[in-house]
């Protein structure tokens, strides 16, 4: 009996456990839907904006702008894209690990890291590594204004001359079902010298300063762009992670059910048992 | 009227005018207005407000700033935000106003420059919201 007790004790619980993953699964998908639409809503402008730029860029002096500045690669920043919550399967653990590949090429000492998401903070706070700004605590009210912050820290963190170069280790949304772990440059800035398109046109001011004014704007729409898809994989793969959880504990509480019921079975055929034996044992007395 | 097709891009929507007469654009030099006809160009620009003819009537917008593109066929504007007259809350800009002013005239702020900025928007906003 004291087994049987246990078997259902185990039941109720993983339903319940089972409960709380389907809350999770539906609240990952309910978030999921908002911010692909948030994606859909800034691929414009990050495409004409980038198209704009990249027009530009070929017909400007180089070594005019700071941002553009090509230097010997000393010292690297990192900036690790990462959730605040977990659950989310291997979201997090993927981009730590990258990371953390990548820093070991370079030695721990040569590099910078700008932490967003609290997971990736949590994680490279206790080894000690040299984390030069933090944000966590804001994906539920992402909003442009966070990408603009982000942005202008670290441009000033590369025009001052601390890092020659700022990459962005962040999962990209390919789909619902896959997330691309992605490493990408973002300063200094690259383009294509050979997709020069001279167009006849006035510009206003200046075509310097109007490139001046144009990359820091651009970088706060790549820094947009990353945080966007970075959530919407995170939900992604939440959802995901959580489907799983439910369908497992489906089949453990299908398991323990089927357990049970034999060991009811069992309890009752040893009772019935013992009362016919009984029974015998009396009538042959 | 001849007209053009104007395009109001952000990152976080995209407005798409149709056809319009006139467009006037706070350019970092002072105004600016594009018709039909206009040059092909690319301009920057400075926050403040956007005033839009279309079909005989005007409509107004507060930016704070970005890059209008003109070709022979359109106008886009890549703006960081853009709100419509009718969307600004007065009294967010009213009170915003005021915290900038009060912060001017206390003088205990460092980053003049920050409130500087800031009042001038609230200005702007305040002006487009009582067109």
């Amino acid at each position: 009996m004291a087994n049987l007790k246990i078997i259902r004790e185990r039941i109720k619980s993983i339903q319940n456990i089972q409960k709380v993953t389907k809350a999770m699964k539906m609240v990952a998908a309910a978030k999921l839907r908002r911010s692909q639409e948030r994606m859909e809503q800034a691929r414009p402008y990050e495409e004409r904006l980038s198209g704009v730029i990249l027009s530009l860029l070929p017909d400007v002096e180089r070594n005019l702008l700071p941002l553009l500045d090509v230097r010997e690669v000393n010292r690297v920043a990192y900036v690790v894209v990462t959730s605040d919550r977990g659950f989310a399967g291997a979201f997090n653990a993927n981009v730590i690990r990258r990371t953390e590949e990548e820093i070991r090429v370079l030695g721990k000492e040569k590099v910078d890291i700008f932490c967003i998401g609290r997971k990736g903070r949590d994680y490279f706070k206790k080894r000690s590594y040299t984390i030069i700004e933090e944000q966590i605590e804001f994906w539920n009210d992402l909003s442009f204004e966070h990408a603009i912050k982000f942005g202008n820290s670290i441009i000033s963190h590369f025009t001052n001359g601390v890092v020659d170069e700022v990459r962005v280790v962040y999962n990209w949304f390919k789909n619902v079902a896959n997330q691309e772990l992605r490493v990408e440059r973002l300063l200094p800035l690259v383009y294509d010298e050979e997709k020069v398109a001279l167009v006849d046109r006035l510009y206003e001011p200046s075509k310097e300063q109007l490139v001046r004014s144009l990359i820091p704007r651009h970088l706060n729409v790549e820094m947009w762009k990353y945080l966007l898809e970075s959530f919407a994989s995170e939900q992604a793969a939440r959802m995901v992670a959580m489907d799983n959880a439910t369908e497992n504990a489906g089949e453990l509480i299908r398991d323990l059910k089927l357990k049970f019921n034999k060991a009811r079975q069992a309890s009752i055929t040893k009772e019935v048992l013992e009362i016919v034996s009984g029974a015998e044992a009396l009538a042959n007395a | 009227m001849s007209s053009i097709r104007l395009e109001i891009v952000t990152p976080t929507k995209v407005l798409d005018e149709g056809e319009v007469t006139y467009v006037r654009c706070p350019g970092l030099d002072g105004l600016f207005g594009v018709m039909t006809g206009h040059i092909d160009g690319l301009f920057a620009l400075d926050l403040g407000e956007i005033k839009v003819t279309k079909e005989k009537k005007d409509y107004y917008f507060a930016t704070s700033g970005g890059f209008a593109e003109v070709t022979s066929d359109r106008i886009q504007l890549l703006l960081e935000t853009i709100e419509r007259s009718s969307e600004i809350e007065v009294k967010r800009a009213e009170a915003s106003l005021n915290r900038a002013q009060e912060r001017l005239a206390s003088m205990d702020e460092i980053d003049i420059a920050r409130v500087k900025a800031s009042l001038t928007r609230a200005t702007v906003r305040l002006k487009v919201a009582n067109r």
